[in-house]
């Protein structure tokens, strides 16, 4: 059919453009490969701060067993240095105080027979001041 | 009508002290703690039940005397390796056991051979433990008043009142 008059449609030359069908979205944040990334650095990051917390922990329960080992010693210690001073004022008291009638030594504040922990100022209101204040402000755990 | 305060003489507080520094008593503490275990837990029950250093003062007193005794032992059989363990601690910022751990060892096997003694585990001495004592619990260690008379006990038979309630005076 060489010679027909009529002129077959056909595509034109290059072919019909691609159909517009594709989400075009601009690309926007991290891929998710860095997102996987990310998540699981900071859950090792996590894992090693608890691994290295439990492990000082265990480490300062050790510096805690040795307070606690040592506690009655020093309890004791402390119990009979307290009970030295609070001689030594009664003793100081009755000196200073022997010339007023009346006066009882080592009279208590308190209408009770239980012990009261006496308080530094009670102890070292016979003493120098350097010693109170080294009593007082001498250690302190925080500024 | 206040009280006076009765404190022991001087000559019934003199005990022999255990005059070593902080580092010596720190690098002992575990063996001390296990050695001198009956003596301790015996001071802590009495201070804890009596609420008064004046009663526990023999118990303190076996304290000391059970310490003193541990630290003769220690100089006695290994002085040297535990001279090297309590300086280490010393030179250390914060007497920290961790960095000392090589003088530790020493020190630890030294006892172990010489004495016997074991190091305790982690957790042993801070376990809450039973102590059997002659020591008879304190009867009102706070020095309380006494309670009341409970009221006495009402004679008669007892019936719901006529009119109901008195606090309802409402009515229409």
């Amino acid at each position: 059919m060489a010679g027909s008059k009529v002129k077959q449609d056909m595509p034109p030359s290059g072919g019909y453009p691609a159909f517009d069908y594709k989400r075009n979205l601009p690309k926007r944040g991290l891929s998710g490969y860095s997102m996987f990334g990310i998540g699981i650095g900071i859950m090792a990051f996590g894992y090693w701060r608890m691994f290295s917390w439990n492990r000082e922990r265990r480490l300062s329960a050790m510096e805690l067993e040795a307070r606690i080992a040592l506690m009655p010693l020093i309890q004791a210690e402390h119990d009979r240095r307290t009970l030295r001073m609070l001689r030594e004022n009664l003793e100081e008291e009755s000196i200073i105080m022997k010339d007023v009638p009346g006066w009882k030594v080592g009279e208590r504040v308190f209408h009770t027979d239980r012990w009261v922990p006496p308080l530094s100022d009670e102890m070292f209101s016979l003493r120098p001041r350097e010693q109170y204040l080294h009593k007082r402000f001498g250690f302190l755990w925080y500024v | 009508m206040p009280t006076t305060l009765e404190v022991p003489t001087l000559q019934d507080l003199k005990v022999d002290e255990v005059n070593v520094s902080s580092a010596v008593l720190k690098a002992a503490a575990h063996h001390y703690g296990s050695q001198c275990d009956k003596p301790n837990k015996e001071f802590m029950l009495c201070r804890w039940e009596e609420k008064d250093p004046r009663k526990c003062l023999q118990e303190g007193r076996k304290v000391n005397e059970c310490a003193l005794n541990f630290f003769r032992q220690i100089k006695g059989n290994c002085a040297e390796s535990f001279t090297e363990y309590w300086t280490c601690l010393d030179y250390t910022n914060l007497t920290e056991l961790r960095h000392c751990r090589k003088q530790q060892q020493a020190f630890d096997s030294c006892v172990l051979d010489k004495l016997g003694w074991v190091r305790p585990d982690l957790g042993d001495l801070s376990k809450v433990t039973k102590v059997s004592t002659s020591r008879p619990l304190p009867e009102n260690p706070y020095h309380s008043r006494p309670r009341p008379e409970p009221n006495p006990t009402i004679e008669g038979n007892l019936e719901p009142a006529k009119h109901g309630s008195r606090l309802f005076f409402w009515t229409w």
